[in-house]
């Protein structure tokens, strides 16, 4: 996090010529892969940023810096997901795991480079799968905590106040989201059969 | 054999996520660091947990984050937020029932406007007078209610005019390339704001009718037509579109005309000021 965050925000509630311009792009990147956490989709999670930037613009004349910007900003964005998530559990789609995994996006199948050889990248989208299902299979609140951390850079402490918990019940979460990330890993991995094995 | 007590390696362990997102103030770190050096148990959970957590970078669980052209996506989130803003002030759909003075100032700058009338109106009371002085008239009190609102509708008309200008600006500067094969520039974000100009500009016809300026309503009238020719416009425009577009912006001369008349009125209300 940028030390000068606060000023920013200053500047965008005064109107500073170019402020909003330049908290947008510092955070769109970070807001972009929360919403991934959230969405599990790219075009979906575009979209929840642009929402969020707007939201942000719009209700920026109640921002108070006793949180981080990027704290509150986080949280409009978590509660703009949710409300999403909300309206697809109410239409008839496909559960989110499996709506994620029928819509194969093609970077992830696609080369990384023209040196990547199809084995590699199989194993790149395995991977990916993995982790996803990792997080996924996390408590709701140690997926949320590991993903303001993992995803938002966020500190505990900026975290803590987001959530309106304790900064120990942060970091025992992180701790038990970690620990069940790496766990659930390789478990994946001791569960892949060996080459030249078939899997039992 | 790990010949330390089996509690600080619980301890360290529940620090090593701690120490991996660079949580730790730099003496629980280095006491970290020290309980590593010394604990081959510990040492192997801290590789497994950091590779663990290494495998799950945003390059691996978002690759399509590389593909997006941000400098572009802020850009479009810029002004998407500022239509938005443009779109709720005065003139949104939501604000069409309520009365000019309402729809043209927000909240804060209507109490602060009755604030200072009552003020002025108490000061008025209080200053002593030299002699008795008449109340003020019922045709004075409607004369001065008919140069407010002439006012505001004026103000209403620049800042249609000023937006519908800057929209056009961007119609006839460089355009966007359009990313499908179908089309050549993209006019996503013009449609969008047209939309929201002729939203506007149909809630203020009511109240710009009282200005009785023929040359103002000819503008508007001419602004509106080019908007409603965006608005059909596809998302991919094509040239040819694009070309009409700017050929009949140019022939009626109405960047120019609009800057002379949105000039003349911000005069207008710098000289009543």
């Amino acid at each position: 996090m940028e030390a000068d965050d606060f000023a920013l925000m200053e500047r965008v509630q005064a109107g500073g010529a170019g402020a909003f311009e330049t908290l947008v792009e510092r955070y769109q990147r970070r807001l972009y892969r929360l919403a991934c956490g959230y969405l599990h989709d790219h075009e979906d999670a575009l979209d929840a940023v642009q929402e969020t930037f707007v939201r942000l613009y719009l209700a920026r004349a109640s921002y108070r810096p006793n949180a981080h910007p990027f704290t509150w900003v986080s949280r409009i964005l978590a509660n703009h997901c949710i409300d999403q998530i909300r309206r697809r559990r109410a239409r008839p789609e496909a559960p989110l795991p499996e709506a994620w995994e029928e819509r194969p996006d093609a970077s992830a199948t696609a080369p990384r480079s023209p040196d990547e050889t199809p084995e590699a990248r199989q194993e790149r989208r395995e991977l990916r799968s993995r982790l996803q299902g990792a997080i996924d299979a996390l408590p709701r609140r140690q997926r949320e905590i590991f993903m303001l951390r993992h995803f938002g850079e966020m500190r505990l402490e900026e975290i803590a106040a987001s959530l309106g918990c304790a900064l120990g019940t942060v970091k025992s979460s992180l701790h038990r989201a970690a620990s069940a990330i790496r766990d659930r890993l390789e478990r994946a991995d001791a569960a892949q059969p060996a080459p030249g094995k078939e899997a039992s | 054999m790990n010949p330390r007590p089996k509690r600080p390696c619980r301890a360290a362990r529940e620090r090593l996520p701690l120490r991996y997102y660079g949580a730790l103030g730099p003496r629980e770190d280095a006491d970290l660091g020290r309980h590593l050096e010394g604990c081959a148990a510990c040492r192997l959970e801290w590789e497994r947990l950091r590779a663990g957590l290494d495998a799950a970078a945003p390059g691996t669980l978002f690759p399509r984050e590389s593909e997006v052209d941000w400098p572009r996506f802020a850009r479009d989130a810029v002004a998407r937020a500022r239509a938005a803003e443009a779109a709720g002030r005065p003139g949104s759909a939501a604000d069409a029932a309520r009365p000019l003075l309402a729809r043209l100032f927000p909240v804060p700058v209507r109490v602060a406007l009755l604030a200072a009338t009552g003020l002025a109106a108490a000061m008025m009371m209080l200053t002593p007078r030299p002699g008795p002085q008449p109340g003020p008239s019922l045709e004075g009190m409607l004369e001065s209610a008919h140069v407010i609102q002439d006012r505001l509708a004026r103000r209403g008309a620049e800042r249609y005019l000023t937006d519908g200008r800057a929209l056009l600006v961007n119609l006839v500067g460089p355009a966007e390339p359009c990313r499908r094969a179908d089309g050549q520039f993209d006019v996503t974000l013009e449609k969008e704001k047209s939309r929201q100009l002729l939203r506007r500009k149909n809630l203020y016809e009511g109240e710009l009718d009282t200005l009785e300026d023929q040359r103002l309503a000819t503008l508007m009238r001419q602004l509106e037509a080019v908007l409603m020719q965006v608005t059909s416009l596809d998302d991919c425009a094509s040239a040819r579109q694009i070309h009409d577009l700017r050929e009949q912006i140019e022939a009626r001369q109405i960047l120019l005309r609009i800057d002379l008349v949105t000039r003349e009125l911000r005069q207008g209300r710098a000289d009543v000021v």
